[in-house]
């Protein structure tokens, strides 16, 4: 502690004009990225709560004009969004819990197992990692296992990741192979080993692939649209882009006509459609400060195998 | 050689049985395993052989057998190259933007003197990460509409003509790279930052102590620290050439526009799930995987060999 605070001293003393000038114009420049990060986020939110005539005018920016959040009551009174924000939570905890039990049952025996066909198995794993059929055979797959047009079909689809598999073994071999040996020798099975042992000591990985999976469940749009016909099973994201972007190309056409009557509905429909967004995020917002810590452990966890 | 002949003897083969008997509980752990793996990801390596159908629904494999006809009429396709292209494009322009940006980004944050204030920083640039692409393309959208966009604002105050982005195919890598700045930079730095973090503090001493300035600092001791993280990112960057982001790329296409943004990813999804063209589809699909993992494993090469470092 010492130490560094001497350092740092020294450092300052020797700070010159242009390192000082340097200092400033790099405080400012990341000043200036936070907004951009922030702008557009804090540009939804303000539009969403602002008065339908600041919003025609395109006057709001950072903070909300002549505050007005009727259009949340509206938000809350759709059918829809409540209908697919329970669907997006139901594939989103199901699909984390699915999704971790098989991870589990795949990287254990790679950690601790030795098994005739271990190679074997490795390399099924690892090969749908470099090679990917790509959207139409998965569609044709899901149809011919009578997925089609259930959410499950979403849940089983991502509920294995060679990645997730990889970083899972990795965190589950700095468990001792001794400890795990020692339990075979009490007479405990791999699954009591697995569920009673393992699996408690590797909480940390284990909620950097939960938050993965919740994440990626929350925000996918690729294969809802794939797998989903049916609009009582459509999920968060399907009902965004019907509702938000479904409708732009109409606002773009609205705005070259410039017809007043109809730019009208258009702003309101503007604060509907960037409340909705906002809903959409506030389970990312809320997760944050986790998602944050144990994605970027993950990223480690990725980078030490890479 | 010896152990082959032993293994036909009955005290082995006593032994390999033991062996598969005293795993028999990992052989149960890897079932469920095996037999997703079975179903989910080899049966669609499976249905593509579909490539090689006038592919029905209804039908199944007893549609018609057309060989490699799906094939030629890809390869015969004239819009084939352009698709290429455009992917191309977007990938070039990313990689000349978007890579190099991180790195930067991570070098500036560690020059900033007050810790807090740069873990602020860190944790405001990662929040555009976890945005959906939905929402990113909604955003993208209302900032760029001619109408109650603020750029259109910011453009009229200027005293010009607000310009529909969207329906401009010049515009379309634009769009597509300075969002992915605004998504990725902060993210993508987190690896850098890590780097940084490694470096051993006494070299910079030692290089201050030399009278090396900050800019020389970064120049002969940040940036030679980096260089194999960079090296390898790079790598596998250029390995991902036909990679995209096929939700962005989609949700950001319209008739307009479609002269740029027209993708082979996008072009499958079209005529297979949209066009029901299955056999076509699936066709030109397996054209996409295949230069792609060409592509990953030429990546992999290089880098294991001039930097020892592989993923696989």
């Amino acid at each position: 502690m010492q130490r560094t605070h001497k350092k740092q001293h020294h450092e300052f003393i020797r700070r010159g004009p242009g390192a000082k000038a340097f200092d400033a114009a790099n405080w400012l420049f990341m000043l200036l990225m936070c907004a951009i990060f922030l702008y557009p986020l804090l540009n939804m939110l303000s539009i969403s709560m602002s008065n339908q005539f600041a919003v025609l005018r395109a006057d709001v920016t950072f903070y909300p004009k002549g505050l007005d959040l009727s259009s949340y009551k509206l938000i809350f009174e759709n059918k829809d969004i409540w209908n697919s924000i329970m669907n997006s939570l139901f594939v989103a905890l199901v699909g984390c819990l699915c999704s971790l039990l098989l991870t589990s049952l795949a990287a254990y025996p790679l950690a601790f197992g030795d098994f005739y066909g271990k190679k074997l198995f490795n390399f099924l794993i690892l090969f749908t990692m470099w090679f990917n059929s790509g959207i139409i055979p998965i569609f044709l797959t899901i149809r011919q296992l009578g997925l089609h047009n259930s959410l499950w079909a979403l849940i089983i689809n991502a509920m294995l990741t060679a990645y997730n598999v990889v970083i899972v073994r990795s965190y589950f071999q700095s468990v001792p192979i001794s400890i795990v040996e020692s339990a075979r020798m009490d007479g405990a099975n791999d699954f009591l080993i697995l569920f009673r042992l393992i699996l408690p000591l590797s909480k940390p990985v284990l909620a950097t692939v939960s938050l993965w999976i919740i994440v990626g469940h929350w925000n996918d749009y690729l294969h809802p649209m794939l797998f989903l016909a049916n609009r009582s099973k459509y999920t968060l994201q399907l009902v965004l882009k019907e509702l938000v972007l479904n409708a732009e190309a109409s606002i773009h056409n609205i705005s070259v006509t410039g017809d007043a009557t109809t730019s009208g509905a258009a702003a309101l429909g503007q604060q509907v459609r960037n409340g909705v967004l906002v809903v959409s995020m506030i389970p990312m917002v809320i997760l944050y400060p986790f998602v944050q810590r144990f994605f970027i452990s993950g990223v480690m966890l990725g980078s030490v195998k890479g | 050689m010896q152990k082959q002949t032993i293994l036909n003897s009955p005290l082995e083969r006593k032994r390999v049985g033991l062996r598969i008997w005293r795993n028999r509980y990992i052989y149960l752990m890897i079932l469920p395993v095996v037999i997703y793996l079975v179903l989910l990801k080899y049966m669609p390596m499976w249905f593509l052989r579909s490539a090689f159908y006038d592919y029905k629904l209804l039908q199944g494999f007893d549609s018609k057998f057309v060989g490699f006809s799906n094939f030629t009429r890809l390869f015969n396709n004239p819009n084939l190259l352009r698709y290429i292209g455009n992917t191309l494009k977007l990938n070039l322009s990313a990689l000349l933007i978007l890579f190099p940006a991180p790195i930067i980004f991570a070098m500036l944050l560690g020059q900033l003197r007050s810790a807090r204030y740069r873990k602020t920083v860190q944790t405001i640039s990662y929040l555009p990460h976890f945005v959906s692409t939905v929402v990113l393309v909604s955003m993208i959208t209302t900032l760029i509409s001619p109408s109650i966009g603020s750029l259109a604002a910011l453009a009229k105050s200027l005293g010009r003509t607000p310009v529909n982005y969207l329906s401009s195919p010049e515009y379309f890598v634009p769009i597509n790279v300075i969002s992915g700045f605004w998504q990725a930079v902060g993210w993508e730095s987190v690896i850098y930052v890590a780097a940084l973090a490694g470096i051993d503090p006494e070299m910079y001493e030692a290089a201050r102590i030399d009278g090396a300035n900050r800019w020389a600092q970064a120049i002969y001791i940040t940036l030679p620290s980096l260089a194999t993280t960079i090296i390898l990112l790079l790598i596998m960057r250029v390995g991902r050439m036909l990679d995209i982001n096929f939700e962005k790329v989609y949700l950001l296409q319209n008739n307009l526009n479609l002269a740029a943004s027209e993708m082979l990813p996008t072009f499958v999804y079209k005529t297979g799930i949209e066009g029901r063209k299955w056999g076509y589809a699936t066709a030109a699909g397996l054209f996409n995987s295949v230069i792609s993992v060409v592509l990953v494993i030429g990546a992999n090469y290089v880098s294991r060999r001039y930097s020892e470092t592989s993923l696989f």
